[in-house]
């Protein structure tokens, strides 16, 4: 272990963090917002909406994501080509990365954000429209923050998953820090493997902690719906919050 | 004020209500009388469209529709007249007591902040809570909570408030001052419809009592007509235990 090339090498790979987070953040949000898409039409009420989103998840969760990112890679182009007339050839690799990943995340984050709304008692919302709010003002005001934050830990989740799973981008010739460390690598011989990927850990490492940091700040932020009873209160004053008013067991 | 006719609702072959006819006229309190399961609740919550009944019709501050027919922009209409008093209470748990308040005034209506605020205020002082403004749901009692629903559902200013069993999740020590926030509205003329079991604040603040089985009104009349001489077999025997003093002799 040479740890001055260690260091070298470090700054070698550092500069292309920025394509690294390219794919993440774009990724990221495309994924969010299909996600947001499909969690709706999951909890919607067109039959045929609901069934496409539940299989597109399935599909999607069932595909190992290596699977996916060559089936986009050497797929999509085809399709483009015969159907849209459309030559990608040219585009950058990191195109299909994000779309990728875009379709990976639609997947997951819809399950993340139906689970979230549904953490929130309906009731609440039905309590927004009593008092004159539109049923957008009430899902907005109330219902969405509160959703957020049961979606952080999740989302928190997502964001470190998508920064690492983003690596196998390298294996379509897309030189982020992942394939930079593989062509260091391979132009050292693979003599000095160690080295380069204790380098390559090293930018993992504290940024994915980052990333933790930054999910717990937002909880902090965004936590009001947890602030405890005060001492000497009993459960009665949370009673309010769980899913007490479950549809179709009213009197 | 506030008429309903007519009313059908079925969950299923669940048959809720099953032609109920309901009136409530300015400065009346209405309470709504029934066994578990007999569609008290369901009423309250078609009335305000948060169950679409299957027939019926309702005519409240101006707006005469049937509620079949109700649209997107009739039923918000309908609801800016009308308010609710949650058994759970329902408070915002992301915003305080005051901004619970201030919500339906300042997103709803478009009221500017300042004088929602002060009108949020007076209304949790009312009930109150002046202590508790800046209190999240979550920091405050049950009986707290209710109070700020109330608050919140008397700030808008509606036509007529629906109570759905108000003191029913409360445990005994706080029914009182839920029960006297009430009071205190009955007396000063604010239009209600209450779903309750407290059968001595029935007999005491309501101007009219209507007894519900089966999705059926029963019988309805004055408190002392209903509970002095029930005409119906049905009702005497609801009202039995409430009436009958030597149930529980220790």
């Amino acid at each position: 272990m040479n740890p001055r090339f260690i260091f070298e090498t470090f700054l070698k790979l550092l500069p292309y963090l920025t394509v690294t987070l390219e794919y993440v953040s774009l990724s990221l949000l495309f994924g969010t917002l299909l996600g947001f898409l499909a969690a709706a039409a999951k909890l919607g009420r067109n039959r045929p909406l609901r069934w496409l989103a539940n299989a597109y998840t399935t599909i999607l969760r069932c595909t190992p994501s290596v699977v996916l990112l060559f089936l986009v890679f050497f797929i999509l182009p085809a399709v483009m080509r015969n159907y849209l007339r459309i030559n990608v050839d040219a585009w950058p690799a990191l195109f299909f990365v994000v779309v990728t990943f875009t379709l990976f995340l639609g997947a997951s984050q819809s399950e993340v954000m139906r689970g979230a709304y549904l953490a929130v008692d309906r009731g609440q919302f039905e309590a927004g429209v009593s008092v004159g709010m539109t049923e957008w003002q009430s899902f907005r005001r109330v219902v969405l923050p509160q959703a957020f934050f049961f979606a952080l830990p999740n989302l928190t989740n997502t964001v470190i998953y998508l920064f690492k799973e983003g690596s196998l981008a390298f294996t379509i010739g897309v030189v982020d820090i992942m394939g930079k460390a593989y062509l260091v690598n391979a132009t050292n011989f693979g003599l000095k493997a160690l080295d380069v990927y204790l380098a390559l850990a090293l930018i993992y490492w504290p940024l994915s902690v980052f990333f933790e940091w930054l999910g717990r700040l937002l909880e902090r932020r965004f936590g009001y719906t947890q602030v405890k009873p005060e001492a000497g209160k009993t459960a009665e004053s949370v009673r309010g919050r769980g899913r007490s008013s479950i549809r179709g067991v009213r009197a | 004020m506030l008429a309903v006719t007519n009313i059908h609702k079925a969950f299923g072959t669940n048959e809720v209500l099953r032609g109920v006819d309901i009136m409530v006229e300015k400065g009346d309190v209405v309470v709504l009388l029934g066994a578990s399961g007999s569609g008290k609740t369901t009423l309250l919550r078609c009335i305000n469209f948060l169950e679409l009944a299957d027939q019926g019709h309702i005519r409240v501050g101006g707006i005469d529709i049937a509620f079949r027919d109700a649209r997107k922009k009739d039923i918000h209409a309908i609801r800016r007249k009308i308010s609710f008093v949650f058994q759970n209470y329902n408070l915002f748990n992301n915003k305080t007591a005051l901004e619970n308040v201030t919500e339906g005034l300042i997103i709803g209506r478009g009221m500017p902040k300042s004088q929602a605020v002060r009108i949020g205020k007076a209304c949790l002082d009312k009930v109150g809570l002046a202590n508790k403004f800046d209190s999240y749901p979550g920091q405050l009692s049950g009986g707290q909570q209710q109070r700020v629903g109330i608050a919140r559902a008397v700030a808008v200013n509606p036509e007529v408030i629906l109570f759905d069993e108000p003191t029913s999740a409360l445990d005994p020590e706080l029914i009182g001052e839920v029960l006297d926030v009430m009071k205190r509205l009955a007396t000063e003329g604010t239009t209600m419809l209450i779903v309750t079991h407290e059968m001595s604040f029935a007999r005491d603040v309501a101007t009219k009592v209507v007894f519900m089985d089966e999705g059926n009104v029963v019988e309805s009349g004055r408190p002392k007509e209903i509970f002095v001489k029930p005409k119906e077999r049905r009702t005497r025997q609801f009202l039995q235990r409430f009436l009958g003093d030597s149930d529980y002799a220790i």
